[in-house]
């Protein structure tokens, strides 16, 4: 097997749910070494998240889980049993860095703070993520991602403004800060690779998923105005939309950016006097007009299929693409092309299907190298071959209890 | 934590992320325009709402912490001069259609060719290659063909975007932790490489996993407004309070069912419901409403109790019910909010940045992480178009002031 870009990085991973196991799960991809520690008795909430295998709920059912932990190894400890920190101090002295997500105080009341890991160690890396940042007043703020992207703004940017707010889908924010805790991590990599330092990193993730709201924010600032949730109209281009096609909740986004864009939609519909139309002359003319040729395009869209008028308008240049859910993507012959997904043997399911590396690169293209650990799936392998602990010692640290 | 190396930023409003990103971690980003300024710099909004290329505010997003020249790299000695900055350059970030760069004699084989170790990041909607590598893109484009699209919004109308454009900082993302891990890997080897990042396949991220519901052969969610619809059964994560909404994981199962156990204790506590609904089985609840054994209205039943509790409060008084009772609530922040939020303020997290040539500053978002010994700094504002010309291609490419006037009246820089 070629080498991998991040076979000489070892992570002991203390997080869980969504957001931080996603971020190291993008180092994984690349090589880099990860034991991912679980409680044996409280449950990862992620591995009672859906999608789950044939819809059938239980521990390692969880495709999100799946997901964010693929090519992990996996070991459960009881942190909480003071049993347990002579292995933990020993995976502590092998990685090099330490991630955990849990809410602020947890690692300090069970002496894994940061204080504490460099006196084991003192270039350790090691990042916290949570919702609000290790300080401040709302620092013991807990929960998912949905609350740090409405407590950031999302919320409110996204739905009708003749409604109240939809929200992003699901917990946005656990889809962003992933990748600044990935950044995060290498970048003190590399701060350590020429000084020798280590460091602490305090990752909130409404502070890093704010970065996706700069424009808003700036606005703020800028100009004192609160923008706020706007449909699917844009300030430059019109038409600009999601318009209805043939079968259930079918649809299709199509964009015009320029006046050529416009003209060629209107052939396209077989429509061209609306192209002369004096209503639709400008962007600005045609975001004014917006519901009338709203109609008139969802009139054309709706006797076909999606991907039928996603065919015809990108013939002609036109911004356009089927509203795809799951299966559609699942189906998307360019995500087949990428080979978007990837399918690894599973030791309850048989097989299992995971995305793949989001980064190609050339030389040394990352890959999913396993499923992610059933509970407890590598506690031997941890202990032996990863801290090289003997027979004995591992049948003394089985027997205290602490592997659950 | 990356000051030695330099950054050649040729990307247009689908890339700026990336290299913003890098240069926030320390490194030199030069930005590399074309004469009259970045196709970015004409998306609003704008300082004063002046459509003026100097002020656009989704420029001041993505471009801190970089220089600026401009140069047209489609002719010749343009392309010479571009060949030369990259001979020494660490990385390359282009988001042109596949093939633009490379039919001008500037791919990533020919930089390649001059500066093995050179690593080169592609952001496009598509990918490099494959069916639909040259379609036409946008945000909204994206979006649809990323997963994320069908999943947002009311449940009665159209699938909707964020109306703050976010389909290509997810890929500008993906692409800086792609050029990190690659540049982990030159120092051991000393080689560079391409590094290829599809905005649709970044997106898929923003589905919560849900991408796999067709290949795992599970049920898939569907939007509903503030909330999800996954089976037969609507979650409503979104509550009205006093002074506007709040986002509430009111939700079942082993993991999430403990906090709707604490919460509708509490309710029975103070009087919101009876005793009884009060200590159902809470955890089994979701299991239950999916074999009938409890009745849909049940659900709705408590939903409207939560109402009730949720509406008689503010955002803020609910927050302190999150802080204090660990109670899964979050207000919905309007932009006022957000800036104002003491969290922010005692973290110190927004940064004021002066503009000289406006004669004031103004306040960007802070740091994306706190790191303790090297902390992420704020050194230079966005730059305007083609402000380090002189700086860049006299005092470090050597250029004599006649060469580089000459050059300008030709219309290359």
């Amino acid at each position: 097997m070629a080498r991998l870009p991040l076979e000489d990085v070892k992570i002991l991973d203390f997080m869980w749910v969504m957001a931080g196991p996603a971020g190291t799960r993008m180092l994984a991809d690349y090589g880099a070494v990860i034991v991912r520690v679980e409680s044996p008795t409280r449950i990862d909430t992620a591995r009672t998240l859906a999608p789950y295998h044939n819809n059938q709920i239980g521990p390692d059912a969880s495709g999100l889980f799946s997901n964010c932990n693929a090519g992990k190894f996996g070991i459960t400890l009881d942190i909480g049993n003071p049993r347990s920190r002579e292995v933990i101090f020993d995976l502590v002295r092998w990685a090099d860095v330490v991630t955990e997500s849990f809410s602020p105080k947890a690692m300090r009341a069970w002496g894994l703070d940061y204080p504490a890991i460099r006196k084991i160690k003192p270039d350790t890396i090691m990042l916290s993520t949570c919702l609000m940042g290790q300080t401040g007043p709302l620092a013991s703020f807990a929960g998912f991602g949905n609350l740090a992207a409405a407590i950031s703004g999302f919320h409110n940017l996204t739905g009708w403004p003749d409604r109240g707010p939809a929200g992003p889908f699901g917990a946005y924010t656990d889809y962003v800060s992933p990748r600044f805790t990935a950044i995060a991590i290498l970048a003190a990599l590399e701060y350590k690779r020429r000084t020798g330092r280590g460091q602490y990193i305090d990752q909130s993730q409404a502070e890093a998923s704010l970065h996706f709201l700069s424009p808003a924010l700036l606005d703020h600032s800028a100009n004192g105005r609160a923008q706020i949730r706007a449909g699917n109209t844009d300030p430059d281009f019109a038409p600009h939309g999601v318009y209805p096609a043939k079968g259930e909740d079918q649809w299709v986004a199509i964009v015009c950016k320029t006046d050529d864009d416009f003209s060629a939609l209107c052939e396209v519909m077989k429509r061209p006097e609306v192209a002369r139309d004096a209503r639709f002359q400008t962007s600005a003319d045609r975001r004014k007009n917006a519901s009338v040729l709203d109609e008139i395009i969802s009139n054309w869209s709706r006797a076909l299929e999606p991907r039928e008028a996603e065919r015809l308008a990108q013939a002609r240049s036109i911004a356009a693409h089927a509203v795809q859910n799951s299966v559609e993507f699942y189906g998307d012959p360019q995500v087949a092309y990428r080979g978007h997904f990837v399918e690894l043997p599973h030791p309850v399911y048989g097989k299992t299907i995971v995305e793949g590396p989001r980064a190609k690169l050339s030389r040394t293209p990352g890959q999913a190298r396993r499923a992610a650990p059933t509970l407890g799936q590598d506690n031997e392998y941890v202990l032996e071959k990863i801290l090289g602990y003997s027979e004995e010692q591992i049948a003394d640290v089985a027997g205290s209890g602490v592997l659950g | 934590m990356l000051s030695p190396y330099r950054v050649l930023d040729l990307t247009n409003e689908r890339g700026l992320l990336c290299g913003q990103i890098l240069g926030d971690l320390g490194a030199d980003v030069i930005k590399v325009e074309p004469p009259g300024g970045s196709s970015a710099r004409k998306i609003g909004p704008f300082f004063q709402d002046e459509h003026e290329p100097n002020r656009s505010l989704y420029w001041w997003s993505y471009n801190r912490n970089k220089r600026s020249i401009t140069l047209d790299v489609t002719r010749s000695e343009g392309r010479e001069l571009l060949l030369r900055l990259a001979k020494d350059a660490h990385f390359l970030i282009e988001s042109d259609s596949p093939g633009h760069l490379a039919s001008l004699g500037l791919g990533y084989k020919d930089l390649a060719a001059t500066n093995p170790a050179l690593i080169g990041v592609s952001i496009t909607p598509f990918g490099q290659d494959g069916p639909k590598a040259s379609y036409a893109d946008s945000d909204l484009v994206i979006l649809a063909a990323g997963g994320p699209l069908v999943l947002t919004g009311d449940d009665d109308r159209a699938p909707v975007r964020v109306s703050v454009p976010q389909g290509y900082l997810h890929a500008s993302t993906d692409a800086a932790v792609g050029a990190l891990v690659a540049h982990h890997e030159r120092c051991v080897s000393g080689l560079g490489q391409h590094i290829d990042i599809s905005a649709q396949q970044s997106l898929a991220l923003a589905t919560q996993s849900g991408i796999l519901a067709a290949p795992l052969d599970a049920d898939q969610y569907r939007r509903a407004a503030g909330g999800v619809k996954s089976g037969a059964m609507t979650a409503q994560l979104l509550f009205p309070a006093k002074d506007g909404w709040i986002s509430c994981t009111f939700l079942f199962g082993t993991a999430l069912g403990v906090f709707t156990v604490k919460l509708m204790r509490y309710l029975a506590e103070q009087g919101w419901c009876d005793e009884e609904t009060g200590h159902k089985d809470w955890i089994g609840f979701g299991a239950a409403l999916a074999s009938g054994a409890e009745p849909m209205s049940e659900y709705h039943r408590a939903t409207g109790i939560l109402s009730s509790f949720t509406s008689s409060h503010t955002k803020a008084e609910l927050l302190r019910f999150a802080i204090e009772k660990g109670f899964l609530f979050a207000p919905v922040s309007t932009i006022e909010d957000v800036v104002e939020s003491p969290q922010l303020r005692a973290r110190d997290y927004f940064q004021e940045v002066q503009h000289p040539e406006l004669g004031r500053s103004f306040r960007y978002p802070g740091p994306f992480a706190k790191f303790s010994e090297s902390p992420i700094q704020y050194r230079r504002r966005p730059p305007l178009i083609g402000e380090h010309n002189r700086e860049i291609y006299c005092g470090e490419l050597g250029m004599s002031d006649r060469e580089l006037s000459e050059l300008q009246e030709r219309g290359i820089i």
